[in-house]
């Protein structure tokens, strides 16, 4: 989603620095801009100062330097009216599981300022809204992982917040829940709310995110949409398993003109690798050509370039392999290496 | 859905809702206020016990052990229902509930009020419980109705500025592990006063710790309930409500510079 002309920016931050004890800087000098009405994606590994820019972004953690502006509104001199301005959705869904969703929906209804009569209808609302009213007298202690989120989000939305922040909603959620977290998610920016999402998972930043931005050892490293981003990173690349060793010559051979070939690597008798900008449509032209050359075939994938290679363009590190969509939680608010290149991008494939 | 921003909170509601919060440590968890108010009873049986021959020593102001001893259990009850205050404090915020409170557009001094509160609500069960039995054993309340109130005042006040001490700690730790120095304050406090004996009796260093620790001066105010010697007048009533004061005040400071300290 596109700034409006003139509209303020919903979230900025200014050389924004947080240092710990020790002078660890969880985060150094951090610049970013987020449009109203976006849905700003923000990755990255683990300790990488996702969590402490959240912190400070929604007023619980001070910078060291810098200032950041949500709603125009300082976050270090004006705290309060930012805090009213915000809905927050932290990690790990912090709920009191011996209160029931309804009584703690209607307790944020008290601390957002709603009347009783107010917050108590809000409350039936939202508990549609995430499907939670028929376990809405019920203790939070029973839900399972997917209703608290679901609830931990209501939660956040009790006040109809201008900017909404998601600590990685889905964080240990299985596939349908996240799923449905995402449309939650996309329905809310629909009706306006800028959503400011930190996530380990990049395939929840391609689906969700108008843009990207990328943190490592506290700083942003790039800024974009996802397939801007992806774009930088060069052409897909086509990779062919051959069914033995002997054919390798023949191939590069066959498909010298379709693309350009990467180098073999190391024991990489059997692969090929070819980048081209067709992509999937090169796929026919290339089985032809080995084809027509004799040569045995295993697989024949294409790679599309991923977020993570675009992270690892810019710091020679692989975010994904830092995040292995495993649910345990971000570390938060340490310093932290990014991992070193070890595993292949995602990749759509052709058999 | 429109957004924008929220209109400004309610106090007097923010701190019905947290109190209400707190009270479910009791009334949803099964047996929670039974060792709450159980153990001061113990607590006063066998001190009872043990202890009913030292009224024969010259200077000891009541011929009943039970009821000097009645007034302590009482205010034991209260030091540790409001210490708890800072062991579930310490809770919330090892497990991210306390966050979500942070980012509520409320004076972070409110928020600390509903659980104190809970703390005092908490407390008037084993007090109860503690007078009941006292009086079935035959304590007297010779302080009458008067008596009575000051004995509740002073543990409701005794119970504020424990829990205080715990929210410090909590604040101070934010880990559940402070707990004990909570509780292990609340007891110094109470043992280093005329909590067994009257000063009289005291000999050396513990004398001196008892006649400038401010409980003491709050066990008195409670013993106008059952003491013969302390009947309800301002003279004896008006040390302990300054102690009191003064406990509230220097850990209620304590407390906001703990809460103005997170996040920094």
């Amino acid at each position: 989603m596109s700034l409006a002309p003139g509209s303020p920016p919903a979230v900025e931050a200014h050389a924004l620095v947080r240092e710990y004890k020790g002078g660890i800087r969880a985060v150094d000098g951090l610049d970013l801009q987020v449009a109203a009405g976006e849905i700003y994606g923000f990755l990255g590994p683990n300790g990488a100062g996702k969590t402490t820019v959240v912190r400070i972004l929604t007023t619980l953690l001070r910078p060291t330097s810098g200032d950041a502006l949500v709603g125009g509104r300082s976050v270090v001199r004006d705290g309060d009216a930012v805090r009213r301005l915000i809905g927050v959705a932290l990690q790990e869904a912090a709920i009191d599981p011996l209160m029931t969703g309804r009584e703690l929906l209607r307790m944020q209804g008290a601390l957002h300022g709603l009347r009783s009569k107010q917050a108590r209808e809000r409350g039936q609302n939202l508990l549609e809204r995430v499907g939670l009213t028929e376990a809405g007298d019920r203790r939070v202690g029973g839900y399972s992982g997917g209703m608290r989120r679901r609830l931990d989000l209501a939660l956040a939305l009790v006040h109809r917040p201008q900017v909404l922040f998601l600590d990685e909603p889905t964080t240990g959620l299985d596939p349908t829940s996240r799923a449905a977290l995402w449309r939650e998610v996309r329905a809310l920016n629909d009706e306006g709310t800028t959503v400011f999402l930190t996530t380990q998972y990049l395939e929840e930043a391609e689906q969700l995110a108008d843009r990207v931005g990328i943190i490592a050892r506290g700083r942003l490293v790039v800024e974009g949409s996802p397939t801007a981003l992806k774009a930088q990173v060069g052409p897909p690349t086509i990779h062919v398993e051959l069914a033995d060793a002997e054919g390798a010559q023949r191939a590069r051979s066959a498909l010298r003109g379709l693309g350009a070939l990467e180098p073999a690597g190391a024991g990489g008798d059997i692969h090929v690798q070819l980048r081209t900008t067709a992509g999937k449509a090169a796929i026919a032209p290339v089985i032809r050509a080995l084809d027509e050359h004799g040569v045995q075939v295993e697989s024949v994938e294409v790679q599309m370039p991923s977020l993570d290679d675009v992270f690892m363009a810019v710091t020679g590190a692989t975010l994904e392999g830092a995040s292995s969509n495993d649910g345990s939680p971000s570390s938060g608010d340490h310093v932290g290496e990014a991992v070193p290149a070890s595993r292949a991008p995602e990749a759509t494939t052709a058999r | 859905m429109s957004v924008g921003a929220a209109p400004r909170p309610r106090a007097g509601a923010v701190v019905v809702a947290s109190w209400r919060r707190a009270l479910n440590e009791v009334l949803r968890v099964r047996g929670a206020l039974l060792p709450a108010t159980i153990a001061p009873v113990i607590f006063m049986l066998g001190m009872t016990g043990q202890f009913s021959r030292l009224t024969d020593l010259e200077g000891f102001p009541t011929d009943s052990y039970l009821a000097w001893i009645v007034p302590l259990s009482c205010l034991q009850g209260a030091g540790f229902a409001g210490a708890a205050t800072g062991s579930n404090l310490a809770r919330d915020i090892e497990q991210g509930l306390f966050d979500r409170l942070l980012v509520a557009p409320v004076p972070r001094a409110v928020l600390l009020l509903g659980p104190i509160l809970g703390a005092v609500t908490r407390c008037l069960v084993p007090a109860t419980a503690v007078l009941a039995v006292g009086l079935l054993l035959g304590a007297e309340f010779t302080g009458g109705v008067l008596g009575v109130l000051a004995l509740y005042g002073a543990s409701i006040g005794f119970c504020a500025a424990a829990a205080l001490w715990g929210i410090f700690l909590a604040l101070t730790f934010r880990t559940q592990q402070a707990g004990p120095l909570m509780q292990q304050g609340v007891f110094l406090a109470v043992f280093l006063s005329t909590a067994y004996t009257p000063e009289a009796l005291l000999r050396g260093w513990l004398a001196g710790a008892a006649r400038y620790n401010p409980v003491t001066h709050v066990l008195e105010l409670s013993r106008q309930a059952t003491v013969s010697g302390l009947e309800p007048s301002l003279a004896n009533t008006l040390p302990g409500v300054a102690a009191l004061v003064g406990l509230i005040l220097v850990l209620g400071g304590l407390a906001l510079f703990g809460l103005w300290r997170i996040g920094r």
